[in-house]
């Protein structure tokens, strides 16, 4: 099924999409512009939590201009609904517009529009909106207090969900070990923070009655069937289009109350509608993530054999379950994936998700696991200390190595190269080594080296989802293929690419398979008119179901290429190759016919068709994941230098052996990786959303929230070990996410190391280390 | 607001000059967007903080969110669509592509408008400067994809390309 020569596949193509995106032609949501278009802005909640007493619309009357405002009164009848099938799943909604009550500061309580973006704002902000505070559930404490009453009316308590996973005999494990080790560690709330905010226009031709909305999203496809069973609109008549989009990691990979709200909005007012959220609001009310606080008990042999482990996980997800991953993604994910890349049999896991009223959690590259993997793999050297052996002895003494291997939840880990990863990352950093062990006597530079090994699960399938009972149930990605008269061709694609690179690589890989030249590929994504039915774009599913599906779509087309090629040559079908634009016999390669003879037959010259031959040249193919999904591996490493006198960190080093199976473009995937890391260093350094004990968020602007720049971010040293899977067509695996899964583990066990302390939390900013390293002043 | 609080003012952008009516909180970015129809102006933070709105005034870098348009009579602005014209041939363009410093595009035009006058500085001093200078020389921009690694080998390669060709 895998092409035996690709010629495209793995080169190191240069983007088709560049041009467009380096001259300033690019159209992101901002550029959408349409005749009579009235421009929308929220009034958004100031208090955390509190009745909604009053919207006084008074001041709008003489302010000069027409404006329209709609409250959660006018949606009454429209929510949100994230809900998992669980029995132990308190049931919630989220309103469109906040509806009686507030539950996070940066809510959206009213819509406002005028004929003007300035005047939008100038209106929205005369609007009065008198409160009547309730108590605030600012903290994972709060949310477990008794005291503090439930979010929401139905509510018995303030935790969405709590539920177990196990496998093995943890008793048994327990009662093996020769040591027990507990430790907490917590990642603290941070988020995508693409470059691009979020945004919305949506228009409803009155003669059509056929919806259009543009939105920058991830996942157009599942935005139009919310606001088809929300707003009741036949899906057929709705195209959600995400134009270029500036980033999204995730962020954008929710449907979102707004996307709902401004069609509806734009039916009622029956002029275009445009929201562009700024970036105080994309900071405080899009999507947060990670805020996790995990506490480990793991059971040890004397000889360092791991034997079983527990887990407590908890997550602060904020005021609202989202869509389509609902509340109980991040602790469930996070439970799922705790046993990581070491070879033991028991294990038990208790997770919840903790309501507050903060911003809602949602998904952001790597999506728990870079906590998860914090958690795991800081506990892999606290072990290694506790036990007096060696942090990458003790990995390799654990690391899985046979393949396939059934792990103690069941989950079959398809072939990687998880062992060789660490011993080359040993190989590539013994100078360090050598030279954090020599700084260990020093009190004024100490140099310390960290590492993470991990297993990322990628391309989950149908399967996958139907266990975990989401609102989302599929895991499958469409592309439609279609060669044209004049043999050029052009992909539908059921993903949306915003910075992947799709463009290129889906027309490599279709190249392949068709003979023709990746530039005569012409890839269409991120429109739900004309693509094939898919969820969109996120859990690292691009290169190997978007890649494979696109090569099966391919394969279907070359098969009939070479029936027809076959005829004009008088020849076997089965000795046929298709490459460089011909079609020609493998044993005689100088009787050919151009491709674009076959398909100009094909769709116009019908008569010359072999007989039984229909004619066109479409093809459609639907990839879902394998059952388990494929397992992507990495070992990150971390090198940091800290003086001691000021408690200065400098990262002067950051290694990563990945393997994610055939990589479809070089380019492309050293990228995505060292994109990764540094949002992983930025976790793991600098970015941290802080709310004070009423729910008020701290970290509104750039000056405040800080993303990691240019100078004290290293070069990023990226190699590769190639393990092909067997479970996707092309023997790709997901990659997209994995650079942001190890940093922070990778750099906050570069800190223990060099500071010989226990490092139980990310982000570690400059006061962190200052204090982390006190006793050494 | 209405027609009687707009004042004209005269700008001239990427070469042509016209007189447009702006309300004095009006932002060079806004105006620039909407009045001149510029797509490669990017609002990113709209408070002077990521880079990427940066346009040239005068010839100088300047954040286009943080200068009103009423302050720009009569001055010379060059944006991104002024650089390599549609097929992006300006040599930080081309190498942006060969070097993968850009992957969803939103930050580039900022980066571009930001460090096109520092490469041909550096040209003209005939040095390649070292990694620690090029990063500063980006301190003010942010990109969330490429982890700047991209970025700052194609400031690299579109020095040195220049450096070796005129040697």
């Amino acid at each position: 099924m895998r092409p035996e020569s690709p010629r495209h596949i793995g080169a190191r193509i240069q983007r088709f999409e560049d041009t467009r995106l380096l001259a300033g032609t690019a159209r992101y949501i901002d550029d959408i512009k349409m005749p009579d278009m009235l421009h929308l802005r929220f009034a958004r909640a100031q208090s955390a939590h509190a009745k909604i007493v009053e919207i006084d619309r008074f001041a709008l009357d003489d302010i000069g201009f027409k404006t329209w405002v709609f409250t959660g009164e006018d949606t009454r009848h429209l929510s949100m609904k994230a809900h998992q099938d669980f029995p132990e799943m308190q049931y919630s909604e989220q309103p469109l517009l906040a509806l009686e009550k507030v539950r996070y500061v940066g809510e959206p309580v009213a819509a406002v529009l005028a004929e003007d973006p300035y005047q939008a704002e100038d209106a929205a902000e005369q609007l009065f909106i008198d409160y009547d505070p309730l108590p605030v559930v600012a903290s994972m404490q709060d949310a477990l207090n008794p005291a503090i009453p439930p979010l929401f009316e139905n509510w018995t308590h303030n935790t969405f969900v709590e539920r177990q996973m196990k496998g093995g005999d943890l008793e048994a494990a327990r009662a093996a070990a020769h040591y027990t080790i507990r430790r907490r560690y917590r990642n603290k709330r941070q988020a995508g923070v693409p470059m691009e905010g979020r945004g919305v226009v949506a228009y409803m031709d009155p003669a059509t009655r056929f919806l259009t909305v543009w939105s920058s999203t991830q996942m157009p496809h599942l935005v139009r069937t919310c606001i088809s069973e929300e707003l009741g609109l036949p899906e057929s008549r709705i195209r959600v289009v995400a134009p270029d989009v500036g980033g999204g990691f995730g962020v954008k990979g929710q449907v979102f109350p707004d996307e709902v709200l401004i069609a509806w909005i734009a039916m009622q007012v029956g002029r275009p509608v445009k929201w562009i959220e700024d970036r105080r609001e994309h900071l405080i009310s899009s999507i947060h993530a990670r805020d996790h606080d995990h506490t480990l008990e793991a059971y040890v042999s004397e000889d360092g054999r791991l034997l079983g482990l527990k887990a407590d996980i908890s997550v602060d997800v904020g005021a609202y379950s989202t869509f389509p991953f609902t509340a109980a993604g991040d602790p469930g994910m996070a439970a799922k994936v705790m046993p990581g890349p070491y070879d033991f049999q028991a294990y038990e896991a208790t997770f919840r998700a903790l309501a507050s009223n903060k911003c809602p959690l949602g998904t952001y590259r790597g999506v728990a696991r870079p906590s998860a993997v914090f958690s795991q793999e800081r506990l892999m050297d606290d072990i290694a200390k506790e036990i007096g052996m060696d942090p990458f002895e003790f990995r390799l003494k654990n690391i899985i190595r046979e393949f396939p291997y059934k792990n103690v939840l069941g989950f079959t880990y398809d072939p990687g190269s998880y062992e060789q990863s660490i011993l080359q990352i040993r190989e590539l950093l013994k100078d360090d080594i050598v030279a954090a062990a020599q700084s260990r006597s020093s009190q004024s530079t100490r140099i310390g080296v960290g590492i993470a090994c991990f297993i990322e699960q990628t391309a989950h399938g149908t399967p996958d989802f139907a266990r975990r009972r989401t609102p989302i149930e599929t895991g499958y990605i469409g592309a439609h293929v279609q060669m044209a008269p004049d043999g050029t061709v052009t992909i539908n694609l059921g993903l949306q690419s915003h910075g992947q690179g799709l463009e290129t690589t889906m027309a490599q890989v279709a190249a392949d398979a068709l003979g023709v030249l990746p530039q005569d590929i012409f890839v269409r994504h991120g429109d739900t008119m004309g693509s094939p039915y898919s969820v969109g774009t996120w859990g690292s599913r691009g290169g190997p179901l978007g890649g494979g599906a696109v090569h099966m779509a391919s394969l279907q087309i070359a098969k009939k290429l070479k029936t027809i090629a076959a005829h004009f040559l008088q020849a076997s079908s089965d000795d046929i190759e298709l490459r460089d634009n011909l079609a020609f016999l493998r044993d005689d390669p100088g009787r050919s016919v151009p491709l674009k003879s076959i398909a100009r037959a094909a769709t116009r010259n019908v008569d010359q068709l072999p007989e039984g031959v229909l004619p066109g040249l479409e093809a459609e193919y639907a990839l879902d994941g394998p059952r388990d999904g494929t397992y992507a591996n990495a070992t990150h490493a971390a090198v940091v230098e800290i003086d001691i006198p000021t408690g200065k960190m400098k990262l002067k080093r950051f290694v990563v052996v990945e393997d994610c199976g055939t990589i479809l473009n070089p380019l492309v995937v050293d990228g995505q990786v060292r994109g990764g890391v540094v949002q992983g260093i930025g976790s793991a350094m600098f970015e941290h959303f802080v709310y004070d004990e009423e729910g008020q968020p701290l970290t509104t602007s750039f000056a405040d929230y800080l993303m990691p720049l240019a100078p004290e971010i290293p070069s990023i040293e990226v190699h590769h070990i190639e393990t092909p899977t067997p479970l996707t067509p092309l023997g790709a695996k997901g990659l997209g996410e994995g650079g942001a899964i190890g940093p922070p583990a990778a750099i906050a066990n570069a800190v223990a190391n060099a500071l010989d302390v226990y490092v139980p939390f990310t982000p570690l900013n400059a006061s962190d280390i200052w204090e982390l390293s006190a006793a050494l002043r | 607001m209405t027609q009687d609080t707009k004042t004209a003012v005269t700008l001239t952008v990427n070469g042509q000059t016209r007189t447009v009516l702006v309300e004095p909180r009006h932002l060079l970015a806004d105006v620039l967007r909407e009045g001149f129809n510029l797509s490669g102006v990017h609002i990113g933070c709209a408070h002077g903080a990521c880079g990427c709105c940066t346009v040239h005034l005068d010839g100088v870098p300047r954040l286009s969110c943080l200068t009103f348009a009423i302050q720009c009579d009569g001055r010379r602005i060059e944006t991104v669509e002024s650089l390599g014209g549609i097929d992006a041939t300006h040599i930080l363009q081309q190498a942006f592509k060969s070097e993968h410093g850009l992957q969803c595009g939103y930050c580039t035009p900022g980066f571009l408008m930001t460090l096109a006058p520092y490469v041909s500085r550096q040209i003209e001093r005939g040095e390649v400067p070292d990694e620690a200078d090029i990063r500063e020389a980006m301190s003010g921009n942010i990109c969330r994809c490429t982890g700047y690694h991209g970025i700052v080998a194609a400031v690299r390669k579109a020095i040195s390309s220049q450096l070796t060709e005129s040697a």
